[in-house]
């Protein structure tokens, strides 16, 4: 079972490598088609009008297809670290960093597939890739759990939930870079910032009340093994700082002079809270410091 | 509170002000700040407090207070925070300064004086909670009867205008008459689970909605907050902590808060995986008393405390502890029990344990060896240090002795039996954490429903024309949006039931 779940990390990371080249030509071949639009070159010759639009097209199924090929492979890498490890995948920094990537494509091609968005792939993968590329660099041997991580129902559910709201706040963070480095007049053939506004805030919409039950199942279980629900942990506070950044975003949408890119900033701030969480076992200290990296 | 701009849209537009210009370039998605009527009839004190409610209920105030909070958190969750014990002892802070200034160097006694070192207990803190606190009652006040009235008594005549300045509207021309076309489009939309009302003054006005009451569990939502704060406090004034309750194997101690009880530890096992050397077991075998008669008997381990009544004992650390017996001149035992070795020197090499013998007036340090290479004490070795309980605790004498040796100190005879273990406890009381966990449902609930079941709402104006009728259908939010396509959709569902060719 752990060789299996080695070969099918394997298996994700080149897919993901690859998908991402396919998303790049699939950019780079309909920025070309747009601008070609926009300078007002002749279709009427017929060769590019004919050639860019389906080549764009299926490119970007291409690209697709090894995207969700590396969703499926990430999904197996985590059935069979479960199978290997007798737990949910989710015990060390490894275990962590691969399914958080998982989390981020799953929550990318949710949304591919509602908004038909492709372009946020160029945000989002790169940071997938970089998480497993991460994963790579630390070791992946499997370490029996230490006693205050024995709670196997709570282990896998906390970090269940953590998984798909922090996958949803890398697509809210795809959507506000894309938002914010949209010059004021061209567009580049970029979504309208209104679709990337919607995005970002129906992936806070999902992510936020996964957060705040990752919150409240960490207080469960902090109850449980440390025998109080808050103490001003690092872990607890940076989670909590992600928290309430995400809940002023939430104000913000609805507040005059907030809105746009005052907002999209707030997404930008909210997911560096959001990796200063994650990453925070290995500078904190404090009671979340296991890891795998000791 | 992110849907009022779904809760009314229409505030703007359906005041009788809608006649005005104002109504136009106000986007009707936006709610109009309400002025009061008579403002220049207001003494300076009723406007010095209009101006306090009205900068309590701002939302912008409430974000700025938000993102505060956050920031003080993060100076929480970056700079070292003192523990517990260090805050109140003048003494023991100095030393804790000491110990970290090597980091923060000429910044410590600034950062000290900021309270910056203990910024949950800070006064920046405090003060930021209690204004978001206020600011989170003072704006569900406010829109308590706005919400309630949206979902109870709707604007359903919201004036012509508003078709024409929707961000969505569309217009169908039918041959059926008005109410032919009103009972079409009621059934369309009850269809899509909509509801619909309707009022008629020549004009037939509708109103379609879905999921009214899911703003009001916004409230639920927020409110919930003041519950876990409200909890947060109890447990802070009426519980009950000690982070250090010392066991030593065999030894007994009263279950603090409970009358009568007797907590006594019979075993504590660690264990270790034997290929990392990692801890994989801490289990203390415990067993309550009370009133003399055995009330309860756990394992109490990392995941698994033991509860007595309301008290709760968690597994927190553990160490070696010495047996020690001490016996007077009579031979009668005042004595005999597990010592906790929990302190160390300074150096750190040796582990400490104190105890005191009431009947002799006397406190007894153990110390423990540094290892085999120790000069003082070898293993197989305890340090046995007498003072003098009260006064000036002037030592009295001083020995190191054997295991199994008893040696005669300062008039009593003292043994050490052999090295056992003790286990540290962390016992706790919490009366505030039911409201915590209550506040806890109630935020989760709360916020699913207002963000998964968002309010929608579409009005429609019916107006009887020869051989016909015209239906306008609009509705507030953006046509790019999910809530826009649901819009689009239920538009070409009325027209295909009308048999109008829809335009996608």
């Amino acid at each position: 079972m752990y060789k299996m779940s080695e070969y099918a990390f394997i298996a994700a990371v080149l897919s993901t490598a690859l998908a991402m080249i396919g998303y790049i030509a699939y950019a780079v071949s309909g920025l070309r088609a747009a601008r070609m639009q926009t300078a007002g070159v002749s279709m009427g010759t017929g060769t590019f009008a004919f050639v860019v639009g389906p080549r764009t097209a299926s490119i970007g199924k291409y690209a697709t297809i090894l995207g969700l090929l590396a969703t499926a492979f990430l999904a197996a890498f985590l059935v069979f670290r479960a199978l290997a490890t007798g737990h949910g995948p989710f015990s060390n920094m490894y275990e962590f960093s691969i399914a958080f990537a998982f989390g981020i494509l799953a929550a990318y091609y949710w949304f591919e597939i509602r908004y038909h968005q492709r372009i946020l792939a160029l945000v989002a993968l790169p940071v997938a890739l970089a998480l497993m590329l991460y994963a790579m660099s630390i070791p992946s041997t499997i370490e029996p759990l230490v006693p205050a991580l024995q709670n196997n129902l709570l282990l896998s559910v906390h970090v269940a939930t953590a998984i798909v709201a922090y996958g949803s706040f890398t697509i809210a963070f795809a959507a506000s870079v894309l938002y914010l480095i949209q010059p004021a007049g061209g567009r580049w053939g970029l979504p309208k910032p209104e679709v990337l506004d919607e995005i970002g805030y129906k992936a806070i919409v999902v992510g936020w009340p996964f957060l705040t039950l990752v919150i409240v199942l960490g207080a469960v279980w902090a109850d449980v093994a440390w025998g109080r629900y808050w103490g001003w942990d690092p872990k607890e506070t940076a989670s909590l700082v992600t928290w309430l950044i995400y809940g002023a975003y939430l104000h913000a949408r609805v507040v005059r002079g907030w809105r746009g890119s005052k907002s999209a900033w707030l997404l930008i701030l909210g997911f560096g809270a959001t990796l200063l969480t994650y990453f925070g076992n290995l500078f904190f200290g404090g009671l979340h410091s296991y890891s795998g990296l000791g | 509170m992110a849907h009022n701009a779904r809760t009314r849209p229409i505030a703007a537009a359906s005041a009788p002000a809608n006649a005005q210009p104002s109504a136009s370039t106000t986007p009707p998605a936006t709610p109009a700040v309400t002025k009061a009527p008579d403002e220049g009839a207001l003494g300076g004190m009723d406007r010095i407090l209009e101006g306090l409610w009205h900068l309590l209920t701002s939302m912008k105030v409430a974000l700025v207070l938000i993102l505060v909070f956050a920031g003080l958190s993060l100076i929480g969750a970056l700079v070292i925070q003192a523990p517990a014990g260090v805050t109140g002892d003048p003494q023991a802070k100095a030393e804790w300064l000491d110990s970290i200034r090597p980091k923060y160097g000429g910044w410590t006694g600034i950062m000290d004086q900021l309270q910056l070192f203990e910024i949950f207990g800070s006064i920046w803190f405090k003060l930021v909670v209690g204004a978001l606190s206020i600011s989170l009652i003072a704006c569900s006040i406010h829109r308590v009867t706005g919400l309630w009235h949206t979902a109870t008594r709707p604007h359903v005549n919201v004036g012509e205008r508003f078709f024409e300045h929707a961000p969505q509207h569309e217009v169908i021309q039918l041959h059926q008459g008005a109410d032919a076309a009103a009972a079409q489009v009621r059934e369309t939309f009850r269809h899509h689970h909509y509801r619909m009302l309707s009022e008629d003054d020549g004009v037939t006005h509708l109103y379609m909605d879905k999921n009214r009451w899911a703003p009001l569990f916004s409230l639920i939502g927020h409110l919930s907050l003041l519950f876990i704060l409200v909890g947060a406090i109890v447990g802070g004034a009426l519980g009950y902590r000690d982070g250090n309750f010392m066991l030593a194997e065999g030894a007994s101690a009263a279950v603090p808060t409970v009358d009568g009880a007797v907590i006594k530890l019979e075993a504590f096992r660690d264990s270790y995986y034997a290929e990392t050397g990692a801890p994989a077991d801490y289990a203390s075998d415990v067993v309550v008393y009370q009133d003399g008669v055995e009330t309860a008997r756990h394992t109490i381990r990392v995941n698994d405390p033991l509860r007595y009544r309301d008290m709760t004992f968690y597994q927190a650390f553990y160490g070696t502890a010495a047996a020690m017996t001490v016996t007077d001149e009579d031979g009668a035992k005042v004595f005999e029990e597990g010592v906790p070795l929990a302190w160390s020197t300074d150096d750190g090499a040796r582990k400490v344990g104190t105890f005191v013998v009431p009947s002799a007036g006397l406190t007894v340090w153990v110390i423990g060896t540094a290892g085999p290479t120790d000069p003082v004490v070898k293993p197989g070795q305890m340090r046995v240090e007498v003072y003098q309980s009260s006064g000036d605790g002037a030592p009295v004498a001083s020995e190191t002795i054997d295991q199994g040796k008893a040696v005669e100190i300062g008039g009593l005879s003292f043994l050490f039996n052999r090295e056992t273990q003790f286990t540290g406890l962390s016992a706790s009381k919490d009366p505030g954490a039911i409201l915590v966990w209550i506040g806890s449902i109630l935020l989760l609930v709360g916020f699913t429903v207002v963000f998964m079941f968002p309010h929608r709402r579409v009005w429609g104006r019916i107006v009887a024309r020869p051989g016909g009728s015209t239906v306008s259908l609009a509705a507030a939010g953006r046509k790019e949006t999910i809530a826009g396509k649901e819009f689009t959709d239920i538009v070409n569902d009325v027209r295909r039931a009308f048999s109008v060719p829809s335009r996608a």
